[in-house]
């Protein structure tokens, strides 16, 4: 066996510049794969921390009304005694904090000019404490001023549109939840930007009170619940749930990826991608490399047949050429996750930047992350591929005519 | 095997090669037999048969008449895989070309048919030595072929015939390669190796040089047996062709 290995390796060397063409070729392939699959890790991971930072946490809890239907009067499918639910959520381990939220709607104008909204009401001190920082284009965050001065943040887009700025006030009409139309005089303190240019022409945040006022509501819509890492996510939610079943109103609790539309629509797209690549990559090598291993038997028919003579099976001859092929697959993904992971570092540390994609405000930091099991499978995909390349020369090999082999020049 | 069984019979034996839009009758109803220890030619002159004699004898191809014995057995009613066998056990190769395998060494290319025959390392290793000692290779067992002349790659390749003991040592043109000094010093080889051992020798070649040294050669024409030529020993003479086949 060691010695049928030896031939097998010293054979992947007899022709040095077609191994290294095919071996430059598989580990092509394969840093090809890492690079890719690294950069839409790093995407993806991206999106989903910044959606989760963005304020959608990592669970949030509804009461089960609120799935079941659509509201007829502003906030009666919300959380009723929140304050008591938030606090034994708190009271879990790896929970940051709770921020309740309240999603509401309806029109502002500034006397000149009237726009629909799409608003969210929340508590400034709980969206701090869990580092739910909105991204201010001009501008400040809420400050602790009186109850008189209500203070709004609104998009990038609502503020160009209504043709406003920083310290401009707005008045802020929506239905309350006896169903009497109410407004609240506010003054803008900050512009935003969500990172959706759609979102970002109609988007409003007052504070919480602010808004219960407004609507004339203890109840909020949801409570986000932050913990202290993504990956706790599971083991909060299996602890957590059955606590809530406690209160009288009947609640619900949704995982962050649960409500993440966008970001798995896009790490369906990135998944969807990366096997394409996959699949060109397998086939690029596949094809390719029938070709080499044909040249490859050609060259040595004489000393197949010279092996076949001597009593080697059939079977041997098939084993050798795929031994070969998978060597020089392991040789070629072996070189790939060198140079991937070389090449994602240089351009790592060269702070390269992507322009924003579609819909998106913000730059995009070009990153690669080194994943060890895309390099394995990436390397087994290969591997594979070479192997099965093998399986056709590797037969006609075995199935020459011995005389025929012997007299070939 | 029976004690009255030859090594090798060759009974009646023809080859007809198919080509486009004709036959070629390579072998042509050839009958002869050759017992064990025998070192014996098949000479004859180009197209005449000699290869595909010697092919037929190895069974590295069948007879499209006529039948081929190896120590009794029929070789046309053996299976695939018992023709193998008998090639891995029973026969050993030289052929004119070499045909070394270019990434072994002339140590691993001797080794080769043990491997094939899945011996023990350590057996691997002593009779691999003896046999490149009993061809006067020893010191040169860990180069390639590459770096040897054509008459130690002739030598490794006897050695590597010899190497798993078979009863049987074909070789095809074995000197045709080879310059005089180099040619008779295989020749003075294989016949030591043939008193030494007992091996069985039958090899094609019309070089004069190795028919001088040979008990007893088959002359082929236009693929029949135009004699059969006992040189050396007591218990045969000239054979006419028509004799025998």
């Amino acid at each position: 066996m060691g010695k049928f290995l030896l031939l097998a390796f010293r054979n992947v060397f007899r022709n040095r510049r077609r191994t290294a063409m095919t071996l430059m070729m598989v580990g092509g392939g394969v840093a090809a794969l890492l690079l890719a699959g690294g950069y839409f890790r790093f995407m993806s991971n991206g999106l989903r921390e910044s959606t989760i930072r963005n304020g959608l946490g990592h669970l949030q809890i509804f009461t089960a009304e609120h799935f079941r239907r659509d509201e007829v009067r502003v906030l009666d499918t919300g959380i009723e005694n929140w304050r008591q639910v938030a606090s034994v959520a708190n009271a879990m381990p790896h929970v940051k904090g709770i921020a309740p939220r309240v999603e509401f709607y309806g029109m502002v104008s500034n006397g000149l000019k009237s726009s629909v909204f799409i608003g969210s009401a929340v508590d400034p001190a709980a969206e701090a404490s869990l580092g739910f920082d909105p991204s201010l284009v001009n501008g400040t965050n809420f400050t602790k001023k009186a109850d008189g001065d209500v203070e709004a943040l609104i998009g990038v887009g609502l503020a160009k549109s209504m043709n406003v700025k920083v310290g401009d006030g707005l008045t802020v009409l929506a239905v309350t939840s006896d169903g009497a139309l109410n407004g609240v005089d506010v003054q803008i303190a900050g512009i935003v930007r969500t990172g959706v240019a759609d979102l970002d022409a109609r988007y409003l945040r007052i504070t919480l009170a602010s808004a219960q006022r407004l609507l004339q509501s203890d109840r909020v819509t949801n409570l986000v619940v932050g913990l202290d890492s993504t990956a706790n996510t599971d083991i909060v939610y299996a602890e957590l749930a059955p606590r809530l079943g406690r209160f009288s109103q009947q609640l619900t609790m949704k995982k962050w990826i649960d409500l993440a539309t966008y970001y798995r629509q896009v790490r369906s797209m990135f998944d969807g991608i990366f096997v394409f690549m996959g699949v060109i990559v397998f086939f690029m090598v596949l094809m390719a490399s029938v070709n080499t291993l044909l040249m490859s038997m050609f060259e040595r028919m004489r000393e197949i047949g010279t092996m076949l003579a001597m009593g080697t099976p059939r079977a041997w001859i098939v084993g050798l050429f795929i031994t070969e092929a998978t060597l020089l697959g392991l040789m070629g993904a072996a070189l790939g996750v060198a140079g991937g992971n070389l090449l994602g570092s240089l351009l790592n540390a060269s702070g390269l930047h992507l322009p924003p994609p579609p819909g998106y405000t913000n730059s995009i930091a070009f990153r690669v992350l080194h994943i060890p099991g895309i390099m394995v499978g990436a390397s087994l995909l290969v591997t594979v591929s070479l192997a099965l390349a093998s399986i056709f020369p590797a037969i006609r090999a075995s199935r020459l005519r011995i005389t025929e082999a012997l007299a070939h020049v | 095997m029976r004690e009255t069984d030859p090594l090798v019979g060759v009974e009646n034996v023809s080859r007809v090669f198919a080509m486009d839009h004709s036959e070629v009758k390579a072998l042509d109803r050839v009958s002869f037999s050759v017992g064990a220890g025998e070192f014996l030619a098949i000479s004859g002159p180009s197209g005449s048969g000699k290869s595909t004699l010697l092919n037929l004898i190895g069974c590295l191809d069948s007879p499209s008449a006529g039948r081929v014995r190896i120590e009794g057995a029929d070789t046309s009613a053996l299976s695939q895989g018992s023709v193998t066998r008998l090639r891995r056990e029973k026969i050993g190769f030289v052929f004119q070309t070499f045909n070394l395998i270019p990434v072994f060494t002339a140590a691993e290319n001797v080794e080769y048919p043990l491997l094939v025959q899945q011996a023990g390392s350590s057996e691997r290793r002593r009779r691999v030595a003896e046999a490149l000692a009993s061809v006067g290779l020893a010191k040169r067992a860990d180069q390639r072929p590459d770096l040897l002349s054509g008459g130690e790659r002739q030598r490794v390749a006897v050695a590597r015939a010899i190497v798993h003991r078979p009863a049987l040592v074909l070789a095809d043109e074995p000197t045709a390669n080879l310059d005089t000094a180099n040619a008779t010093q295989l020749i003075d080889l294989m016949r030591d190796l043939n008193h030494a051992l007992g091996l069985t020798f039958i090899f094609s070649t019309h070089d004069q040089r190795l028919l001088e040294h040979t008990a007893r050669i088959i002359r082929l024409t236009d693929g029949r047996i135009a004699s059969d030529s006992v040189l050396e020993g007591e218990s045969h003479g000239q054979v006419s062709a028509a004799c025998i086949s």
